[in-house]
């Protein structure tokens, strides 16, 4: 049909062209770059598609720590974290110990003692000389690491060692632990075995 | 002359089967143009004066403002895009418009459509959603005309005898797509008898709202400038590598912005959006390199021309992309959410961006499409610089007023009317520009009627002049 | 770009990939979302909407209301407060050189400004905050050290940012405060306040009632307009009616007239009232202040 048309009207101004060119790299390397920066951001802010995490919180564990807990498991997680910066280092996270470090508590007759008088009385003024843990002979010396810790701080680590590990034994309170703060009193000399067995339970 | 030209359809062929189409498309978006701003403007009055038609429950703010918004949107920017879209594929196929009936009956159906859904809102039957708010049967006769208009533009891309695409192409066509599948899932899913329950629906909306107001109108108006920068500048487009790298990254890393910092959903759906709208970043970059290029240079004076009008919508996109990727940033969204800031973005993408560039758009081709220049050619350039005024004078200040607002929200010290209170004063200066526009509109609807009537009477003198003629006979020879 | 076919191939993927992720998923992971359970507690959260207030709902979407009110709290971040609660046998003035014993502590650096400031000219009223910290060790050794002293304190967790600052709720707005709407009408600007805890900050529906019938009586400096076509102004009958309004002179009706609420406006009053978001959830903990 356009065939027929001889008297068309003057053809139409010439539709738009395009500069043919490829995609510069300069542009593909920004957005590369912003992809890169996006997935960073995703990675700290997103939650990584959990369900509950909701924007302020990053991370499922970011809003677990605001969990109010229940008293002990809130012990024992306070009692670990303390263990882990004061007493793992010699003692160990597993409570092994190490030969020329510090003796087991895994299985220590006296951390799943009953009383803890004896148990306490070792952060609290220190050891020195040998004692007999599990069987072995340990002749070492240990500061006073316990002195500086607030009466919860040390009752929640001794709650956690006696019943971590296999121990299993009862926890202590923050006032037993004030009331044997209060018989060791202050900057005195480190305990040793025999004046720990002399001690009540 | 070249020798090809007989091979393809010369223009009178092409402008007759668009006449009607685009009549239909273009008289009902300038009606619903007008009806909307003028909502608009009660809208904005209303902030100054509460009591302002208080009485009457149809123009309480709540109705009236989602109304002036769609009517803008679904009720000008969208037909005078379809329209201005099924010109530029019938122009760079260079082929008349396939089936050039469907467009007619589809434009009738999303008037009709727009005028139930616009009644529907004032008359309390809104759905809720924003951008959705069309009762059910609105919605179902717009998408239904859109698939028409599709399909004909469809049809009209698949004749072509020109076979290689232009940029544009990649645009309209993806406009095209984009629309029905975005408006089919947020009705099905929000606007029917089995919702999604809780905050999912307000995410469907958001990503709605996202693909139809910033990527949709994105796609169909830089396709449009795409098409008449080059012609009117006598240039060709600059670099079509920009132009496909802006296509390919508007297209997927635009898509997903939309979902506000603050939203009550889990935190990966607002992160996923501030890392898009942060790529958004690269899209803009390039359609304004593009842009830059291809006007940058060129000889035109225009002097409230067509020119004038996509150069500043272009410059309006990237100001309002700028200022949608700001808001998506989480240190800025925390003041500027729920402020005067996001309205001025919206306002800006609608009215600065998409109404110029169709604007521009329209008056460039209406008067080849026609065969006759305008009616009111001084009307058109003063349009120009009522709208560009009053675009200034609505969106700069609506922009402050959210940033002040934000601000003084964020400070608990401060009292919740102070803050609104502060950001009223602004709003005089804005309601001011919404009437230049308006206005501006009101210049632009009478061009387009004085061009129906005088069409329409051209016809009826035709048809007159047909029925008074003599009949032909024929002489038999014996 | 050569073919129509590779520009819908690109279109479609681009768009379905978005698709996917912010309709595919969320309906796939939140869609099914039951009720919930408050936290440390059995109730249910969230509870239905009984009777009016379901109706209402729909009244709040026919008027637009979510045009200018937004219905979600935001929050900004969250603390760890130590407040104390009981002195014990100490004096007011020997607790606060207690506490600057504590300064020298290496943990409490960061905060010793913040404490200082918070007991200058402090005479011993309870409870007192003294720290606000978003490290759970450092809050829990606070503790522990105040016990030892023989002080009472507790530790809490309380939601930071404006909206919370200016009671506008006690914690963030999550999904499952939106189970039961429909529509979900979070709002998208703040000309009014935001309306999340609304039920919890004015839980009188002639409140309610007298602020949509003329919201400068109760706040003068509104710029909300007055919902009057949501009342009906009538003669008096033989009594007055239980639902007629109680307005100040300048808003009241004419003599022998009253203003009676229509359904609508009761309906309306009653979904306000039950806007409340204030029990902690796993995803939104907080410690509810002591009844």
């Amino acid at each position: 049909m356009s065939d027929e048309c001889p008297a068309c009207s003057v053809p139409s101004a010439g539709e738009p062209s395009a500069t043919r060119s490829a995609a510069p790299m300069w542009i593909i390397v920004v957005t590369l770059v912003l992809l890169f920066l996006g997935g960073i951001y995703f990675d700290r802010h997103s939650g990584w598609f959990d369900a509950k995490v909701y924007a302020p919180y990053n991370s499922t564990e970011n809003l677990g720590a605001y969990q109010p807990q229940s008293g002990a498991a809130a012990e024992l997680a306070r009692g670990k974290k303390t263990y882990e910066a004061v007493c793992g280092i010699c003692h160990g996270p597993d409570g092994l110990g190490k030969p020329g470090q510090a003796p087991p508590l895994a299985g220590s007759e006296w951390v799943v003692a009953k009383g803890v008088n004896r148990l306490a009385h070792i952060p609290l003024a220190g050891l020195a000389g040998p004692i007999q843990v599990a069987g072995k002979e340990w002749s070492l010396n240990m500061a006073a690491m316990g002195a500086a810790l607030p009466d919860d701080s040390l009752a929640a680590v001794l709650t956690y060692i006696r019943s971590s590990w296999g121990n299993l034994a009862p926890p202590v309170t923050g006032d037993d632990i004030k009331k044997i703060r209060a018989a060791v009193g202050a900057g005195g000399q480190p305990a040793t075995s025999e004046v720990l067995l002399k001690l009540p339970e | 002359m070249n020798p090809t030209e007989n091979k393809t359809s010369c223009d009178r062929e092409l402008n007759d089967s668009l006449r009607v189409p685009l009549l239909a498309l273009f008289g009902g978006a300038a009606v619903w143009l007008v009806v909307g701003l003028v909502l608009g403007l009660i809208a904005g009055i209303k902030f100054h004066a509460p009591e302002f038609l208080g009485g009457c429950p149809l123009m309480t703010y709540g109705r009236v403002a989602p109304a002036a918004n769609d009517a803008i949107l679904y009720g000008f920017c969208i037909p005078a895009a379809l329209g201005v879209m099924l010109w530029i594929l019938a122009r760079l196929s260079r082929q008349p418009l396939a089936l050039p009936l469907v467009p007619v009956v589809a434009a009738n159906l999303w008037h009709l459509g727009v005028f139930i859904g616009t009644a529907g809102i004032l008359l309390g039957a809104s759905t809720g959603h924003t951008w959705l708010e069309y009762p059910r049967a609105a919605s179902v006769i717009l998408f239904a005309a859109f698939l028409l208009i599709a399909v004909s533009a469809a049809a009209t891309f698949g004749w072509r005898s020109e076979k290689s695409l232009y940029p544009s192409h990649w645009f309209l066509f993806a406009a095209l797509l984009w629309f029905p599948w975005i408006y089919s899932t947020a009705n099905l899913l929000l606007n029917s008898n089995q919702v999604p329950r809780g905050v999912v629906q307000p995410i469907i909306g958001w990503w709605f709202a996202n693909n139809l107001v910033f990527v949709w109108l994105a796609l169909v108006g830089v396709g449009i400038a795409f098409y008449f920068l080059p012609k009117i500048a006598g240039r060709p487009l600059a670099s079509s590598g920009y132009a496909l790298f802006g296509f390919l990254t508007l297209t997927f890393f635009g898509t997903w912005c939309g979902i506000p910092q603050g939203a009550p959903v889990p935190a990966w759906l607002p992160t996923l959006s501030s890392v898009a709208a942060a790529l958004t970043l690269v899209p803009l970059l390039a359609i304004l390199i593009v842009t830059a290029k291809t006007v940058c240079g060129a000889r035109v004076s225009c002097m409230g021309g067509s020119f004038c009008y996509i150069k500043f919508g272009m410059m309006s996109f990237i100001v309002s992309g700028i200022l949608y990727v700001s808001a998506a940033c989480p240190q800025y969204s925390r003041i500027l959410d729920y402020t005067w800031f996001g309205a001025a973005q919206t306002q800006l993408q609608l009215l600065g961006f998409a109404a110029m560039i169709l604007f521009g758009a329209i008056y460039e081709l209406l008067p080849s499409v026609m065969g006759k220049p305008l009616p009111l050619p001084k009307f058109a350039k003063a349009h120009f610089f009522l709208t560009m005024i009053g675009v200034l004078l609505f969106v700069v200040p609506l922009v402050i007023a959210g940033v002040v607002q934000g601000e003084k929200l964020a400070d608990p010290s401060i009292a919740f009317a102070d803050a609104n209170s502060a950001a009223l004063k602004f709003l005089r200066v804005s309601t001011t520009g919404q009437l230049l526009v308006l206005l501006g509109a009101i210049l632009f609807a009478a061009n387009i009627f004085i061009m129906t009537i005088q069409w329409k009477l051209g016809i009826a003198k035709t048809v007159i002049a047909y029925l008074k003629s003599p009949l032909e006979t024929l002489e038999v020879k014996p | 770009m050569k073919t129509g076919v590779s520009v819908f191939i690109a279109a479609f993927v681009a768009l379905g990939a978005s698709w996917c992720g912010f309709v595919l998923a969320p309906v796939l992971q939140l869609g099914g979302a039951k009720q919930t359970v408050v936290l440390q507690s059995t109730d249910n959260w969230p509870l239905q909407r009984i009777g009016e207030a379901t109706l209402g709902l729909q009244v709040y979407r026919a008027y637009g209301c979510a045009a200018c009110h937004s219905e979600q709290v935001r929050q900004t971040g969250a603390a760890f407060e130590v407040t104390l609660t009981s002195l014990g046998v100490q004096k007011p003035s020997d607790f606060v050189d207690f506490t600057k014993s504590l300064f020298v502590l290496p943990e409490l650096a960061d905060y010793t400004n913040a404490i200082a400031t918070s007991l200058n000219g402090w005479k011993g009223g309870l409870p007192k905050t003294l720290l606000t910290c978003t490290d759970k060790d450092i809050a829990t050794e606070m503790a522990d050290r105040l016990k030892a002293v023989g002080v009472k304190s507790e530790t809490g967790i309380i939601a930071t940012g404006a909206d919370i600052a200016r009671g506008w709720g006690s914690r963030l707005s999550v999904a499952a405060d939106y189970l039961y709407d429909q529509p979900v009408q979070l709002g998208s600007l703040r000309a009014g306040p935001d309306l999340a805890n609304i039920g919890v900050r004015a839980p009188d529906a002639n409140w309610q009632l007298q602020h949509l019938y003329a919201p400068k009586s109760v706040t003068p400096t509104s710029t909300m307009p007055s919902f009057k076509f949501l009342f009906e102004v009538r003669k008096i009958g033989a009594t007055p009616s239980p639902d007629a309004l109680n307005l100040p002179k300048e808003f009241a009706a004419a003599d022998g007239y009253e203003i009676v609420p229509k359904p609508e406006a009761k309906q309306l009053a009653a979904y306000l009232l039950s806007l409340k978001a204030n029990v902690p959830l796993y995803e939104a903990p907080f410690t509810p202040a002591a009844k």
